[in-house]
């Protein structure tokens, strides 16, 4: 049961924004309600106001371009769907397709997502990879920052209250990036989600096992979600893996897995002790740079884990 | 009875209440609206132990659209304490507070979000008091005491003898020995010890509680509620109240799951209280973290000691058990006696010695839960069972095989025989995992058996009615929470009464209409609920047949019946024209009465089983090692059920079963942190999805028409759950070489049990 | 606020509060009490509706979300006295105990097969991963829809 609030419906970004600004911590921004709903049901949030970003007919787009552009309002499900999103990002439908469960899919939104920055968020951790930024709007204007630095902790943003996010950007990789993003956990949301993706250099038209050369590691992106405070990227994991030849990333896998693990600043909750989550972590990013590995050479393995989803 | 083949029993008919419920139709207790009806909420303690100074519910009462708006000091027209072993659980806190969650005051308002609002204007002191969550705190030196005082024994005959220790938190010991343990012990070639524990888990029925009274102009008082005794309910109802028994109606519709949650008073004091108050009907739905708060299962640990001779005969049996009972003890007191008493499990053991404790600590009270404290036992027992066959260089099947009680060997003195044949159990679950054959080598299996005694003494009764048209109507009160009994019952009147089942209507419980019936819990709708509408229809038939042979001058022996008509040698008489026979009009019914009371025996806890439940599991697992994760595989569940009334509900039962106790296996566990639950939400606390489920599950029965029940029927729909849990250990033990003692076998936990072993 | 919703093909007209819950608009205006509430967090799927076509959480779906578009509940399932092949399935599997999921998971697969007629078992655990039972353990439900597949092929 929810308690009474004024539903705001502004047709454009401008209005929505006027309104953030004139009712401040009184108001909330409302998509798809999955979180916001939820949170109110729970009495942690009791906005008196509800703004209503659907009718803002740009907060649904989905563009191409040198970047992906998905607008906030776009559901999980849209992106699963999406023929663009399958062409230039087709890890990003993938995982959109494993979030949470088909309800909040058909409902949820990508800026829903990321303005509540919930540490478990699939998608947050992923885009880290992505190069993402988020572009925000307010009656002052416009900015855009990189998603590592709006997302600063567990349930807290960039955002200013009078602000809207509008969108956010995706560098799409290069034709042959091999990638993965695996997360685990028993409960409902996961406890951790590993994300890699590997350009790489040498590969031919057909993939990497089409080149008569050795096909390596250009560029190498770890990024780890749910077992820190917020999702991260892990550099020097990433820097180890650089200049690794495919036939032999499986040796180097452990050594960059470990790295990883070291990176993150895990805490004991419900989602597991901070040791476990640390080794859970060397083993998924372990486990996912060989599916990535194996992804290169142009094969798909039928590697399941319990409690995991491999996507 | 005639040698005729069974028509309908044994048959996998059609539930009788399916169209209804895959079209939305069937009603449970949220779905029901009375006039001028009033919504319910409730202001629950935060805290798990406070005193309660002042509840001031004043500016709640005086609020547009509030009805009544109670605290304790309100409730001075009735009796305040209920509960079936003590009477020690207030409809709303007195003086303290003993759990997170108990009520401490409620109002009832026009409607839900204005009740939601009065909650705000109530006002409460708590002075926070130390508190006990474990077992090790309730039983520490200076455990802070749950109870103080002594609570009346509630309204059961078994427990009259109740034994608490008073100054401590123990609310009930229960001793029970044969032969000389000790000793047998001591002189055994093997003894394999160790302590298990079994974590508090949450029944989630999808249907949290769910009550509707009302009181009418005379005084009586309606109820409609998600209960899985009404009997019960309307005993407690009417000594709170002082009302007669005949004066207090308890209905129940259809339960969205039950488990045991339902069984015995919960939320309908409460809400009989708040329609008194506020003059007009109540209803009060808890939410799920309400539930949560409500009842849970009992936790237990539990040390066992087995005595083994170096050929593998069972010698001793020593198991001291600890149950978590939570803050009020609720059927706790009954669980840990009846449990166990059977705590040696399907085995024939010359030397006995089991103690066992009922802990108060400051919880969600523990209740039932389908088991009955066995699952917490056997966990230890099955557990240890392979440990010894282990080292004893046995294969764990023959090692049980062996000491298997046989069919009509005796339990204890005054009980009733074994009435089964656990070997057929074992063997055939044996076979359908192929436990002989070579597995995989990164597959372990295990199996595990349970036995459980039947509620003893108790009372079922019915009535069925056949109408001029030859239709009949089953009045009995066993309850519908999914388990199937609406259909089950039927077909038993039909299969007596050789009617259609289409013709068969099976009447909602309403304790103004349905005769008594103790309860629906303790597998025992079929055996004795069904065996009660059995002799109810046979009773009709009997009528017919003397109807029909006084007008035909035969002797009843040479009629039968038939679809629906008594036949003769030279005539058929449908029931329709038996009945005008019978009245000379058209009009009348016969009515059939059946009695099923077995009575108090000499039996330890004084009544005989009706029947023994007895199943094996036997489960086929792989385990992650990297992460811990075990994922079952594989699993057969096989229960020595004597006849399959229905063997598709049965089947569904059992599958429901195993899942179930897959929960508790390797997901499910309340979990405290400074007093409060931590996941008390869906959100976190972790049931089984479709995807955890065995994507090989075979549910098997043995049916040798061996019970007491209706056709040979015994009871069932536990045994799927109890092996589980050991079943699943001893497999991974196999696998791994870990042994696990603490449930859940969460993967960090078993993470850490293979980091400890080793590579 | 005023909406316009079309309910298992009747179209209503219906003054709803902003925050009005779809389940409740449901059940205690339409008197459609088939969707259940359970969990009340989106997790157990016993509230599952189909707004044009797409299962929801009806609570935690606001009633004006409905606005303009049809809304499926499990009472729409049915032409008259003629079972959709998915209740058929259920009730000929065993798939149904207490009932309080099934509403729910009638719901969900019906989705499911208007979006994909050949299920394979993974899809349909997939995308019952949102719909709890604590009854059947599941076996008899995956069979259920699995069947009705194959009959509507």
């Amino acid at each position: 049961m929810l308690r009474p609030f004024t539903l705001h419906r502004p047709d454009t970004a401008d209005e929505a924004c006027a309104l953030l600004a004139r009712l401040g911590e009184d108001a909330a921004p409302y998509a798809g309600g999955t979180e916001l709903l939820l949170l109110m049901k729970l009495g942690w949030l009791r906005p008196r106001h509800l703004v209503d970003v659907k009718r803002i007919r740009e907060l649904g787009d989905l563009t191409g371009g040198p970047r992906l552009a998905i607008g906030a309002t776009v559901t999980h499900r849209a992106l699963e769907r999406s023929a663009l999103v399958r062409v230039h990002c087709p890890l990003v439908a993938s995982v959109a397709r494993h979030v949470a469960n088909v309800r909040v899919r058909n409902v949820g939104t990508v800026g829903g997502n990321l303005a509540f920055a919930d540490p478990h968020s699939d998608l947050a951790t992923l885009f880290l990879t992505l190069d993402a930024t988020v572009a925000l709007v307010s009656p002052r204007g416009r900015r855009e920052l990189p998603l590592a630095d709006f997302v600063r902790g567990p349930w807290e943003t960039a955002r200013a209250s009078d602000e809207l996010l509008a969108l956010v950007r995706l560098t799409p990789w290069p034709a042959g990036t091999a990638a993965a993003y695996v997360k685990f956990g028993v409960h409902e949301r996961p406890t951790l989600g590993v994300a890699v993706a590997l350009q790489l250099d040498g590969a031919g038209p057909g993939g990497a096992r089409s080149s008569g050369r050795s096909v390596r590691v250009a560029d190498a992106r770890v990024a780890i979600g749910c077992v820190s405070p917020r999702p991260t990227r892990a550099p020097a994991a990433e820097a180890r893996l650089e200049g690794v030849a495919i036939a032999e990333l499986e040796d180097v896998a452990g050594a960059a897995a470990e790295s990883a693990a070291a990176t993150v600043d895990p805490a004991d909750d419900l989602y597991g002790s901070a040791d476990y989550k640390r080794e859970m972590v060397a083993v998924f990013v372990r486990r996912a740079l060989r599916i990535a590995a194996a992804r290169a050479r142009g094969a798909e393995p039928a590697a399941r884990f319990p409690h995991a989803v491999v996507a | 009875m005639s040698a005729r083949p069974l028509r309908v029993v044994g048959r996998p008919v059609p539930r009788v209440d399916g169209l209804e419920k895959v079209t939305g139709r069937a009603r449970y207790v949220t779905d029901l609206v009375l006039p001028g009806m009033a919504h319910a909420k409730v202001l629950r303690s935060p805290y798990a132990h406070a005193r309660v100074r002042r509840v001031d519910v004043a500016r709640a009462g005086a609020r547009p659209g509030v009805f009544a708006a109670l605290s304790s000091a309100d409730l001075t027209w009735c009796e305040p304490y209920f509960g079936p072993a003590f009477r020690d659980r207030p409809v709303l806190a007195i003086d303290v507070a003993r759990h997170e969650g108990e009520p401490v005051a409620a109002v009832a308002a026009v409607d839900e979000a204005t009740a939601e609002e009065a909650l705000e204007l109530i006002a409460v002191d708590y002075e926070p008091l130390p508190w006990a969550i474990t077992l090790e705190e309730a039983l520490g030196p200076g455990a802070p005491l749950v109870h103080t005082g002594e609570p009346l024994s509630g309204h059961f005959a078994d427990l009259a003898t109740l034994r608490p220790q008073p100054g401590t938190n123990v609310c009930h010991r229960f001793h029970f020995e044969r032969g000389d343990a000790v000793t047998a012990l001591a002189g055994a070639d093997l003894v394999v010890e160790d302590t298990y524990r079994f974590p508090p888990v949450q029944h989630y029925a999808l249907e949290p509680h769910a009550v509707l009274a009302a009181w009418d102009e005379t005084g009586a008082l309606t109820l409609w509620a998600s209960t899985q005794n009404p009997y019960s309910v309307r005993v407690e109802l009417a000594k709170m109240f002082g009302v007669p028994l005949a004066r207090i109606r308890v209905i129940v519709p259809h339960l969205g799951g039950g488990f045991g949650s339902k069984t015995y008073a919960k939320l309908e004091p409460l809400a009989a209280a708040l329609a008194r108050a506020a003059g007009r009907p109540v209803r009060l739905a808890a939410s799920v973290p309400e539930a949560f708060q409500t009842v849970r299962r009992c936790a237990a640990r539990v040390t066992t000691r087995v005595g083994f001779r170096r050929d593998g005969t069972l010698v001793a049996v020593e198991c001291a058990a600890d149950y978590d009972v939570g803050a009020y003890a609720d059927i706790g007191p009954r669980v840990v006696q009846k449990a166990t008493y059977t705590a040696t499990g399907p085995y024939r053991v010359p030397h006995v010695r089991l103690d066992a404790r009922a802990v108060y600590t400051n919880t969600t009270p523990g209740g039932a839960f389908r088991g009955f404290g066995v699952p917490q036992l056997a966990w230890a027992l099955e557990s240890l069972f392979d440990v010894a066959a282990g080292r004893l260089d046995r294969d764990p099947v023959d090692l049980r095989r062996q000491n298997f009680l046989a069919h009509g060997e005796e339990f204890a003195p005054g009980d009733t025989p074994i009435d089964g044949k656990l070997e057929e159990s074992l063997g055939r679950a044996a076979e359908a995992i192929g436990w002989t054959r070579a597995g995989a080598a990164d597959r372990g299996r295990g199996v595990a058996a349970m036995l459980k005694a039947s509620l003893a003494p108790s009372v079922s009764e019915a009535i069925v009615r056949l109408h001029t048209d030859g239709s009949v109507s089953v009045l009995a009160s066993a309850v519908e929470m999914g388990q199937g009994t609406r259909t089950v019952l039927a077909q038993i009147a039909a299969e007596v009464l050789s009617l259609p089942l289409a013709r068969v209507t099976v009447v909602q419980p309403d304790t103004a209409v349905t005769p008594y019936d103790q309860t629906t819990s303790s597998s025992r709708s079929t055996a004795m609920t069904g065996r009660a509408v059995q002799l109810a229809a046979e009773d009709v038939r009997d009528q017919l047949l003397r109807v029909v042979a006084e007008a035909l001058g035969v002797a009843a022996r040479d009629l039968a019946l038939e679809d629906g008509a008594v036949v003769a040698p030279a005539r058929r008489l449908t029931y329709t024209e038996v009945l005008v026979l019978r009245f000379g009009m058209s009009g009348g019914e016969l009515i059939g009465r059946g009695v099923i009371a077995p009575g108090r025996t000499a039996a330890p806890l004084g009544g005989s089983t009706p029947f023994w439940e007895m199943a094996v599991g036997a489960a086929e697992v792989s385990v992650d090692e990297e992460t811990g994760a075990v994922r079952i595989e594989r699993y057969v569940s096989v229960a020595d059920v004597g006849r399959a009334i229905n063997p598709l509900l049965l089947e569904g039962q059992d599958e429901g079963g195993v899942v179930q106790g897959l929960g508790h296996t390797l997901l499910e566990e309340m979990l405290y942190q400074d007093g409060h639950l931590l996941n008390g939400t869906l959100l976190v606390y972790r049931v089984p999805r479709a995807d955890d489920a065995p994507p090989e599950l075979e549910c098997h029965f043995v049916e040798n028409a061996d019970g007491s029940g209706p056709f040979g029927a015994k009871g069932a729909g536990e045994g799927s759950l109890i092996p589980v849990s050991p079943a699943v250990a001893n497999a991974l033990a196999r696998l791994t070489g870990v042994r696990l003692r603490d449930l859940p076998l969460t993967p960090e936990r078993v993470w850490r049990a293979l980091r400890a072993r080793g590579r | 606020m005023q909406i316009n919703v079309a309910v298992n093909d009747r179209a209503h007209v219906l003054e709803v509060a902003p925050h009005a819950l779809l389940l409740d608009v449901l059940r205690d205006v339409l008197d459609l009490k088939g969707a259940k509430r359970s969990c009340d967090t989106q997790v157990c799927g016993a509230c599952t509706v189909l707004v044009d076509g797409l299962a929801v959480s009806a609570c935690t779906y606001l009633a004006v979300e409905a606005d303009g578009r049809s809304v499926l509940t499990v009472e729409g399932l049915a032409d008259g006295e003629s079972l959709d092949p998915l209740q058929r399935a259920f009730l000929d599997a065993g798939a149904v105990q207490c009932g309080f999921c099934t509403s729910g998971m009638l719901l969900t697969a019906r989705a499911l097969l208007r979006e994909n007629p050949a299920p394979t078992r993974e899809d349909v655990l997939h995308y019952l991963r949102g719909s709890l039972c604590r009854c059947t353990g599941y076996r008899k439900i995956v069979e259920a829809v699995l069947a009705a597949a194959e009959t509507a092929r």
